[in-house]
């Protein structure tokens, strides 16, 4: 970092990317038909979990391999409060946040005395475990049946102000604004002391903690960070329809992660750019298998062989994802 | 982390990405989505790849093979029948993108034969609230179909869990008052239905005893062992399993690992299946005979005649339109085959009733008010109706023979009727139509 930037210039960009962010996604619906603007919902969804492992994995070292379980944690606290106590779906969201970040706290606890692989199956352990608990106690989750819920209908007011709101249309509209949000909280925080801190850890924990950092603290910290941005996707997500097992499965959370790594790992924008990969490129790759009119013997498996083919592509040829590559790009140029 | 020429060349990126997949569909959609003059388009969603697809990844060829002899002789009222297919993995989250993908990008008409309860509950509400036809959806729960109010459009295509257990639980209890009878069920929606539907037979179950559970989709990896142990520790004669074929097949496998001899087997139809339960064995190196050999002498249910029933007309129609039609990777006739077909026709009778003017509306309403009385292969009547859009309400129960063929019960078809409530078990007066020398419904 050559220049320690004053917390309002950060403040100030971080806003600008987030609503530029905001709005050139909303463009985008606009000349997308009903399926994409869903798909672009979708990814305003994932986005804020990616995010989450960004945070974690990429600026603080810590892997997760159960973001999804997390996520369920968000989709259940939001859907147990909408069903039982019938608060308004805003609110819960809200809530479900901060009963997350909770959970966060507790996982961030065993967390900062885990390292590496033993941190890495624990979470796995917790993204196989977590959905068994609403199984387990089916009377107070509903066990495999879940919770029907879904983002209603938009308010009157957007309807009188936008026309006739298509069900995919309003999907985007509440997911959009909390994954710019999101962007913002997280550039806002990578950037700052707070992010430089977690970076120290991550690169060196001997050297940061000279520094006067205080390692388990900082750990426990970005877990509940973290998984404040797991939850929220979590209720978001469940919200599309469903909140139950079957919706955050484990392959969930390792799909989050390939987002990551194929994005670039330590990066914003390979967030970005990892999410619009899995969720647009199993249709891209439909589009393509229907035009070369494959057997459906093949079709059916290649999405899943393609997600895993770039991940491993990524890893081998470059572990710093897309970012990564599109730095290196820059850099020749400069040269 | 500084990021922004990045940031901003990475949404440009992403949004190319994007751009790649534009929805090409012109918006000259139909008055009524999915029908135009020579076409009707139906949409399914199942698991075809995954650990839950074995068995049920042939029911949608089975369907295409029976609408394409459809459109073959014609289609219905000159229009063809195209059957589009999404696989959602039996996962519920996949389900709600297919979904949308059927609705918006194939511009479906109906959905058809759905499979799997937890995925199709993700996405139940959303197909009822735009008003689209919900037909025969392949599971066996009763909350989709027993409140007409909360899901207008759903109608089943199969029995209940609640009906199929409640009449093998009467029975069970009638012909072995002095035999200790428990029960393998998986911990879900099928589980508990099921072990409703054997309570209101009568029949109860100790847990821990004579109740043996385990959370669905386990049994794979963590397998049965303790369970099938706890019922032969605890002395069960019949064995009871509410579960699906794979699990229906570890059970047997591991009862003959433990020298586990229980007087009767009793299976739930969905997890009874005599291919898929010899496929997913011989997977595991048994050998044919020997799966043959453990499933012999089971008692399941069914509403529809034995797969294995080369004399019933309806069987030798259908299993000539599964040979010259059928273009699926496995195209073997068994019971999943059976319910493609089955309900294809179904689906052909509805259409062909509501005639050449065609609307979601329409076809709803025909089924509630002449659901009842459209025919099927089953012998069992159809519920449809405006109180409950149940689908078979009937079963007869049957005992594999050594080659693996249904039979009747004590030697004579006995079809039983009940509702998914605490209405009594009766026997059926309902007399099956002949089917037609074309194999085409008949309808009015």
């Amino acid at each position: 970092m050559s220049k320690v930037k004053t917390h309002k210039v950060i403040g100030f960009r971080s806003t600008r990317l987030a609503i530029i962010f905001f709005v050139f996604i909303l463009l985008l619906s606009m000349k997308f038909g009903p399926y994409n603007q869903f798909q672009l919902a979708n990814i305003a969804t994932l986005l804020i979990a990616v995010l989450s492992i960004t945070l974690l994995t990429g600026a603080s070292g810590q892997i997760s391999l159960g973001q999804g379980a997390i996520m369920a944690v968000g989709g259940y606290s939001a859907a147990l409060l909408v069903t039982r106590l019938e608060i308004s779906m805003w609110l819960a969201f809200v809530l479900a946040i901060f009963v997350s970040a909770l959970f966060g706290l507790f996982l961030g606890l065993a967390a900062a005395r885990l390292s590496g692989p033993y941190l890495a199956g624990t979470t796995l352990v917790m993204a196989l475990a977590i959905p068994s608990i609403a199984i387990r106690f089916d009377s107070f989750f509903s066990g495999d049946i879940g919770f029907s819920v879904d983002y209603g209908y938009p308010p009157d007011w957007l309807t009188n102000l936008l026309g006739e709101i298509t069900i995919e249309e309003w999907s985007l509209y509440v997911a959009l604004p909390f994954a710019a949000l999101s962007l913002f909280a997280v550039l806002n925080l990578s950037n700052t002391r707070s992010g430089r801190t977690w970076r120290a850890v991550r690169d060196n924990e001997v050297a940061a903690s000279l520094a006067g950092i205080n390692i388990a603290r900082t750990k426990i910290i970005v877990f509940v960070c973290s998984s404040a941005l797991a939850g929220l996707a979590g209720a978001i997500y469940g919200f599309r329809g469903l909140v139950a097992p079957s919706v955050y499965p484990t392959d969930l959370s390792l799909l989050l992660l390939t987002a990551a790594v194929i994005g670039g790992l330590r990066s914003i924008g390979g967030a970005i750019f990892g999410t619009f990969v899995i969720v647009f490129l199993p249709d891209v790759i439909e589009r393509v298998t229907k035009f070369l009119e494959l057997p459906e013997t093949i079709s059916i498996y290649l999405p899943a062989l393609m997600i895993g083919l770039l991940l491993l592509l990524t890893v081998i040829l470059n572990p710093r994802g897309s970012a990564g590559a599109l730095e290196h790009i820059r850099h020749r140029h400069k040269h | 982390m500084n990021l922004r020429k990045p940031l901003i060349l990475t949404v440009v990126a992403s949004a190319l990405v994007g751009s790649l997949v534009m929805n090409g569909i012109s918006a000259t959609a139909a008055s009524v989505p999915g029908v135009s003059k020579s076409q009707i388009v139906l949409g399914m969603q199942l698991p075809q790849t995954g650990g839950a697809s074995p068995g049920y990844n042939k029911i949608d060829d089975a369907a295409r093979a029976y609408f394409d002899y459809v459109n073959s002789k014609g289609g219905v009222n000159g229009r063809n029948i195209k059957l589009v297919v999404k696989d959602d993995e039996y996962k519920a989250g996949r389900t709600i993108t297919t979904a949308r993908e059927l609705i918006n990008n194939d511009k479906i008409f109906a959905f058809f034969g759905s499979v799997g309860t937890q995925t199709h509950l993700s996405v139940v509400k959303d197909i009822n609230r735009r008003g689209i036809p919900d037909l025969f959806v392949n599971s066996g729960y009763s909350g989709f179909y027993t409140d007409p109010k909360k899901y207008p459009n759903t109608f089943g295509g199969l029995g209940t869990y609640t009906v199929e257990a409640k009449i093998l639980g009467k029975y069970l209890k009638e012909k072995y008052p002095d035999k200790k009878i428990g029960i393998l069920w998986q911990s879900d929606d099928f589980g508990r239905n099921a072990l409703a539907g054997l309570a209101a037979s009568g029949l109860k179950f100790e847990a821990r005893k004579t109740s043996a559970s385990f959370v669905a989709g386990t049994h794979g990896s963590i397998g049965l062992g303790t369970q099938i142990g706890q019922l032969k520790a605890n002395g069960v004669d019949i064995v009871i399993i509410a579960a699906v074929s794979s699990a229906t097949a570890v059970a047997y496998a591991t009862a003959a690992a433990l020298a586990y001899k229980p007087t009767k087997w009793a299976v739930i139809s969905v997890g009874a299946d005599a291919t898929t339960f010899q496929t997913i064995l011989g997977a595991r190196g048994t050998a044919p005979a020997t799966s043959a050999a453990l499933l012999a002498g089971t008692i399941t249910a069914s509403h529809a005649p034995a797969a294995g029933d080369a004399d019933d007309e309806y069987i030798k129609a259908f299993k000539k339109i599964n040979d010259d039609f059928n273009n699926g990777a496995d195209k073997r006739w068994d019971n999943n085959v059976l319910q493609g077909m089955n309900i294809a026709y179904l689906a052909t009778s509805a259409l062909l009733g509501v005639g050449k003017k065609l609307t979601r509306p329409k076809l709803v309403s025909y089924l509630k008010k002449n659901g009842s009385k459209l025919s099927s292969a089953a012998f069992s009547p159809i519920g449809y109706s405006g109180t409950t859009h149940e689908a078979f309400t009937g079963f007869w129960l049957g005992e594999y023979d050594a080659s693996l063929v249904l039979k009747p019960i004590d030697g004579t078809r006995v079809v039983y009727t009940t509702d998914s409530a605490n209405g009594p078990v009766t026997v059926s007066n309902y007399k099956r139509p002949a089917i037609a020398a074309d194999a085409l419904p008949r309808v009015g």
